[in-house]
């Protein structure tokens, strides 16, 4: 691998961005990876050869393979949540998680106060829930917006008493209870202490070494923008923030997708099949986002995936061991065409549509049969299968990815 | 997968912060030491040497200071792991004969714990203890100000050094920072750090000739510290120490940056063939050296530095 890749799910989450992040790893020496978007909510499944597991949050999927990982400006980060992680990291056997980060100053803080406010607000919609996560990463964006400059943000942990005076006014502001502000302070500053903290100018450091794997979270179709609202994550998931990092620099443009489509808690799942017996042996039901649903492969709502983000250079195609052959190629409502950023009140029009849309199959598609399939359906050639979790279960299918360097 | 499967026990994560797992090569702030280590302790010092051996016999004074205050985030930690490699660089290379290198650590005489940290010139990797016993202040006044001033002075008037008094020839004094001195080396802090009485403040301008005379003084900002590309701080460097102010963008970069510029200095090599020698050793860190001593580059030979006894200000041989 010699370039720098950008890996994004173009569905609802759960592709397989953390084992397509963890294969590219293994290609070749990787600067870092970057995540840019999202926060502690995300859960990226890493299964090394050996056996070793592990559902990465905050931390890169190249992680168990010794890449450092840098949180982006972009990102929400949960120092107390990374303690955990890098706690399981350890037990794994990696020696100095810590020692692997650098966190950029600007990134926001989530802080269990948001997590506590989150949790209040999903609750109180009772049935209409959205599929929140739990972890405050919405409210975190929320109060952010809402009150320019007064957001915590991980610089503000070398700062005991600004941090102490932003705390305490957003634990005020969002009427929650939680653990004592000082307590959290003092976390924070070991967090500080503990972990390289870096300014933006970081990341055209690491874009000069070797290829950097810049990590999407959530999916394309949960974009803050062009998701189907409400049932939305607070986060741009397309290649933007990835590329507002680059800078001008060129990525491969690498989008993730299963056989066939699923999604995490409500919201449009046109192709929904409960016959479907998909195996999920880290999807499981989740207290906050609620059950785990499967589809077919519903090429429309990746397409339009596609249109708002703006293309894509090649596709990894995961789950090739499943046992699925129908793949929806249209709707009766015709393709969802992609709007401008901005219009939530289009977006949730657009909702209604899709909840209402029919699919249309095509069957009979073999094991052997679905790259080209995808390929043909979306138009994006299919560089990368994966029939199972590890390395060895991956198969390069074309060379859009370059090989390594030799 | 969204999900929130780790913990955010906010207690369970200030311990494991806390507590000194990994690698962290600064065992005596990771200790929880509070206290500036003995070894490193400016107070009562007459001098710190650097001296010829019949091993060591022509030998090279190499000074890197580094501010450890807040502001500074995660650069001395990463300094900590990287300066190690100096050494070796210097000798593969042959920039400089038997070079001695020497490390300190400058914090805010105003606010903090650990003012001054300054260890000894040595040949081998025994500087790298003096690393491990350096106290990560982590404070500082937040005003953009540390005390440079203070270990300027330190330099100046307690160091002794054989290249300098023997042969003619400056030493090398890197400061790793990112804030401005104070105006004034103040007698109060020189008396109450050092221990030396002072009849009066002395000015940092008046500090800088000084140290200019035995030293050449560079100061490197690096990229990720709190005011890196700070124009004010720049500008406030350049009127002390002149094209000597280095910007660095890539940290990792801090020893090739330093072990070129002696190079440079030593008259062994120019800058096109110093990036070479990066490249023959496999170093990624050939473009930001490039970039931070580009202003060093200059088509003439270096003039060997003769001994300027009437201490002309911010002496520059290049």
């Amino acid at each position: 691998m010699s370039e720098h890749v950008i890996v994004v799910d173009l569905g609802y989450g759960d592709a397989g961005k953390g084992t397509v992040v963890d294969w590219l790893c293994a290609q070749g020496p990787v600067q870092a990876v970057v995540r840019f978007n999202g926060g502690g909510q995300a859960g990226h499944n890493v299964v090394l050869p050996d056996g070793r597991h592990h559902t990465f949050a905050q931390f890169g999927s190249g992680t168990l393979r010794g890449v450092p990982t840098h949180l982006s400006r972009f990102m929400v980060v949960d120092p107390l949540a990374l303690a955990s992680e890098a706690a399981h990291l350890a037990g794994l056997g990696v020696p100095d998680p810590f020692g692997l980060l650098t966190v950029d100053r600007d990134a926001l803080l989530a802080t269990p106060y948001h997590v506590a406010a989150g949790r209040a607000r999903e609750l109180a919609r009772g049935a209409d829930r959205h599929g929140s996560c739990g972890m405050g990463v919405g409210e975190t964006m929320a109060y952010a917006l809402g009150h320019p400059g007064l957001g915590p943000t991980v610089g503000d942990c070398e700062d005991p008493a600004l941090l102490t005076r932003k705390l305490r006014a957003l634990r005020e502001a969002l009427g929650v209870t939680g653990p004592a502000v000082e307590d959290c302070v003092a976390a924070y500053r070991a967090f500080a202490e503990r972990v390289a903290l870096v300014d933006s100018s970081y990341t055209a450091a690491l874009l000069r070494g070797r290829p950097v794997v810049f990590e999407g979270a959530q999916g394309v179709l949960l974009d803050e923008w062009h998701g189907f609202h409400p049932h939305t994550t607070w986060s741009t998931t397309t290649f933007a923030n990835a590329l507002a990092l680059l800078d001008g620099v060129p990525a491969v443009r690498l989008g993730v997708l299963r056989t066939y489509t699923t999604r995490h808690g409500p919201g449009p799942l046109v192709t929904e099949d409960p016959e479907l017996e998909a195996a999920e042996a880290h999807n499981a039901d989740g207290p906050w986002q609620g059950p785990f649903r499967v589809g077919h492969f519903d090429a429309v709502a990746h397409r339009y995936a596609l249109a708002v983000a703006g293309g894509a250079d090649a596709l990894a195609l995961t789950h090739l061991d499943a046992p699925v052959s129908r793949m929806c190629v249209s709707y009766d409502i015709g393709e969802l065409p992609a709007g401008p950023p901005g219009d939530l009140d289009r977006q949730a029009r657009l909702t209604g549509r899709v909840l209402r849309a029919r699919p249309r199959y095509a069957g009979g598609i073999g094991a052997g049969d679905w790259p080209a399939a995808v390929a043909d359906a979306l138009g994006v050639p299919v560089c990368l299968g994966s029939a199972g979790p590890t390395v060895a279960d991956k198969v390069r299918l074309s060379s859009v990815i370059a090989p390594e360097r030799v | 997968m969204g999900s929130g499967i780790w913990s955010t026990d906010v207690y369970a994560a200030a311990a494991s912060y806390r507590a000194a797992s990994g690698a962290s090569a600064f065992a005596y702030s990771d200790s929880g030491a509070r206290t500036v280590h003995d070894d490193l302790n400016p107070y009562g010092v007459a001098a710190r040497e650097s001296r010829d051996s019949d091993e060591h016999p022509a030998t090279v004074a190499v000074a890197v200071l580094f501010d450890v205050t807040g502001s500074m985030g995660g650069v001395p930690r990463t300094l900590q792991t990287k300066l190690p490699d100096l050494l070796g660089l210097l000798l593969r290379k042959g920039y400089a004969a038997d070079p001695q290198i020497l490390f300190g650590a400058i914090g805010d005489a105003t606010c903090d714990r650990a003012p001054l940290q300054i260890g000894q010139f040595e040949s081998d990797n025994r500087m790298d203890e003096d690393l491990g016993k350096i106290l990560l202040e982590g404070g500082g006044g937040g005003q953009r100000t540390e005390s440079y001033e203070l270990a300027m002075y330190f330099m100046a008037r307690h160091t002794s050094l054989d290249c300098f008094e023997k042969r003619g020839r400056r030493g090398y004094l890197f400061i790793i920072g990112d804030e401005l001195p104070y105006p004034k080396v103040k007698r109060r802090e020189v008396g109450k750090v050092i221990g030396d009485s002072l009849g009066r403040d002395i000015t940092t301008e008046e500090i800088v000739a000084e140290l200019t005379r035995i030293y050449d003084v560079y100061y490197i900002l690096p990229a990720g510290s709190g005011y890196a590309g700070d124009s004010h701080t720049l500008a406030a460097w350049r009127k002390l120490l002149g094209q000597n102010v280095l910007e660095l963008d890539d940290l990792d970069a801090v020893c090739e940056t330093i072990a070129l510029t002696v190079g440079l200095g030593e008259d062994a090599i120019d800058l096109d063939q110093g990036l070479g020698d990066l490249g023959d050793l496999g170093s990624a860190a050939g473009a930001a050296v490039g970039r931070a001593l580009a202003r060093l580059e200059r088509g003439a030979p270096v003039v060997g530095g003769e001994l300027d006894l009437r201490g002309g200000s911010g002496v520059i041989r290049l």
